[in-house]
């Protein structure tokens, strides 16, 4: 890094604060944009692999349908649930490939005035997952209940129980309940027109998880289903292979899509429906990064030459004085890499102070299927902003510093007395 | 004394659309430590082009130049600047500091782009010599026309050149700072230093050890003055 000429590139670059500003701010938001994209691009496939890794199987069966419907359903939650003949269970345990496998039974229920926060008027739905609890347990076993004032005790419920209910720790915060409270919940029975309501214990609140699984009601497989009036039902099969490769994966699912109304889905699959599913908004961000990168670029060549034009005069000086052309190359391109540098600082920081609007807008456009952040400026995000800045700067400085660097002194003094 | 320049036959020719310009048609020159030349004559006489070719920063179109013993006829400006690097020092008659810089930082800068260190020691000395002591830290702005030339030829004897050149370094002065000025030359000349100026004051080109008076790109009339005698 050339250092003799870094007090003077300063110096003149401040000359023109305004301009500096301007043109250091347009790379700025290239910068900015090119950083929330990376942000996008690293926090939501991370957010993906997270909740993926954190739903605890590698293969879902369930009932037929569209494949990001149920990808979504167990990742964030989702109505339009399709259901399983229970007996799938007892078909497909007794594969000698599967590690482990757990039935869940999802239904939604209307949360009616039961909380704090509701009113009278207002209805609310909730996700109510009936589990076996030992092997959904065996299958995240990092679930841990919430301890504390309020929370001590907190423990699985009985499997026989029919009014015993375990918190998810966001659903637990927002209905301000702790273990022993109540819980209500209005179920309409499969095939009953008349709602039912229904009045649960708390026995136990889970830690965070930063899953779907924090805005939860647990309860034991039999009481959902019961509640929802489909006692031979069941919505998904979480199931571990005991070798989870492609081969394996392919062979499991021909053997288990002869059922009629299953498919089969690894979580694989879903992570690329996921990522597909966003692929175009983001090549659509990427064009416009690409788009304000050219624009900065633009910006930057023109500040700096306009800048040499200016100092005409005074470059030729130098050259008189003894400076070389490598001496004026250096220090219009210095120029050039500070501005450069500047901007991509500023729009870090504008990118990183901005993540959570950025993570607001993405979420209000679409629903990405995936819970918590999606957006993740990360250090090495930065570095790599900075890192194209300065490479932008390389290129931007290169023909205004030629442009300098050739000037010859006897015409640069003349058109600057002009 | 030691001649620092030697130019024979000297031509610098420019083409202006289909015409040929002869700026400078010819000219011998040949300039000695310690000697300080007037150049004369009225505007487009061809003074600048003279003081351009003399101080390598144009190459003539025919003609030969030895600065400093180096022969500089037909060298290209990459080659010129290593001849001007270190031995010759500019005025320009528009001082032509950087605004952005002080006067003790303009005053180094010709060592920057040599890769010398600034010796503070030797800064304060020139400051002195050109009475601006005071004035170090200013900004051009804030400096009088006189005192902006003053610094310029600060600037100019930071590297200690042996050749100083001033195109019209008194032409945006008034008369007394003009005339302060050449006397700050003349102990320059005193010293050793080889000094050319250009000049369309006929009163300063007496006070110069030589006066050449150009017309149309030639010398018309060379004289050594009272001055040097």
């Amino acid at each position: 890094m050339p250092t003799r000429y870094l007090g003077l590139a300063l110096k003149n670059l401040k000359r023109r604060p305004v301009r500096t500003a301007l043109t250091a701010a347009g790379v700025g938001l290239a910068v900015a944009v090119a950083v929330s994209l990376g942000g996008f691009v690293l926090g939501y496939r991370q957010a993906i692999d997270k909740s993926i890794e954190m739903l605890g199987f590698q293969v879902m069966i369930m009932a037929k349908g569209c494949p990001y419907e149920a990808a979504t359903l167990m990742l964030k939650g989702g109505t339009g649930l399709l259901y399983l003949p229970s007996d799938t269970y007892r078909k497909v345990k007794d594969d000698p490939g599967i590690e482990a496998i757990t039935p869940i039974f999802v239904g939604i229920a209307q949360k009616e005035a039961g909380g704090v926060r509701d009113d009278a008027s207002q209805k609310t739905f909730t996700v109510l997952d009936g589990i076996d609890v030992p092997s959904f347990v065996a299958m995240k076993p990092w679930l841990k209940f919430k301890s504390g004032a309020g929370y001590s005790g907190g423990k699985w419920f009985d499997p026989a129980s029919k009014d015993e209910v375990v918190l998810g720790y966001e659903l637990a915060e927002y209905e301000q309940r702790k273990v022993g409270d109540s819980y209500y919940a209005t179920v309409t029975p499969f095939g009953k027109t008349d709602p039912v309501r229904h009045e649960f214990k708390v026995v136990g609140v889970l830690e965070r998880t930063g899953t779907q699984d924090d805005g939860t009601v647990f309860l034991p497989i039999d009481a959902a289903r019961d509640a929802f009036n489909r006692p031979k039902q069941l919505t998904i099969l979480g199931l571990k292979l005991k070798e989870f490769n492609a081969a394996n994966m392919r062979e499991f699912e021909n053997k288990w899509l002869k059922l009629p109304e299953v498919q089969v889905v690894s979580l694989q699959q879903v992570k690329t429906t996921l990522v597909s599913l966003v692929g175009t908004a983001q090549t659509m961000i990427a064009a416009v990064a690409v788009i304000a990168v050219i624009v900065a670029l633009i910006g930057v060549v023109n500040t700096i030459l306009m800048s040499v034009y200016e100092r005409t005069g005074e470059i030729g000086v130098m050259k008189a004085l003894g400076a070389r052309r490598g001496d004026i190359f250096e220090l219009i391109w210095l120029e050039t890499l500070m501005i450069c540098l500047l901007g991509s600082i500023v729009g870090s920081i504008g990118a990183w102070v901005g993540a959570g609007l950025v993570e607001k807008a993405i979420k209000s456009l679409a629903d990405l299927g995936v819970s918590g952040s999606i957006v993740r400026i990360t250090p090495g995000v930065i570095g790599w902003a900075i890192s194209g800045s300065l490479a932008l700067g390389f290129f931007a400085g290169l023909y205004p510093a030629w442009r300098a660097a050739s000037m010859r002194p006897v015409d640069a003094i003349g058109e600057g007395a002009a | 004394m030691n001649t620092l320049i030697e130019a024979r036959g000297l031509k610098r020719y420019y083409r202006r659309g289909s015409e040929t310009v002869k700026a400078l048609d010819g000219v011998d020159v040949s300039i000695r430590e310690g000697e300080m030349v007037a150049v004369l004559g009225p505007s487009g006489s061809g003074k600048t082009t003279l003081i351009n070719l003399l101080s390598c920063l144009d190459a003539p179109t025919e003609g030969t130049l030895t600065v400093a013993g180096k022969s500089v006829a037909g060298l290209d400006e990459d080659r010129l600047v290593e001849v001007r690097r270190g031995v010759l020092g500019f005025v320009f008659q528009r001082f032509h500091l950087l605004p952005t810089l002080t006067v003790t930082e303009n005053i180094e800068l010709p060592l920057t782009f040599l890769g010398r260190a600034p010796d503070p020691k030797r800064t304060q000395e020139i400051l002195a010599m050109v009475g601006l002591t005071d004035r170090a830290a200013h900004l051009p702005n804030e400096l009088s026309g006189g005192q902006m030339q003053r610094a310029a030829i600060a600037r100019a004897l930071m590297i200690e050149p042996r050749i100083l050149v001033a195109d019209e370094p008194t032409g945006n002065l008034d008369k007394k700072t003009g005339e302060s000025i050449f006397r700050l030359f003349k102990q320059l000349a005193a010293k050793g230093l080889a000094i050319i100026i250009t000049t369309h004051n006929a009163s300063f080109g007496r006070e110069a050890d030589r006066a050449i008076t150009l017309e149309d790109g030639r010398i018309v009339k060379e004289e050594r003055t009272d001055a040097a005698k």
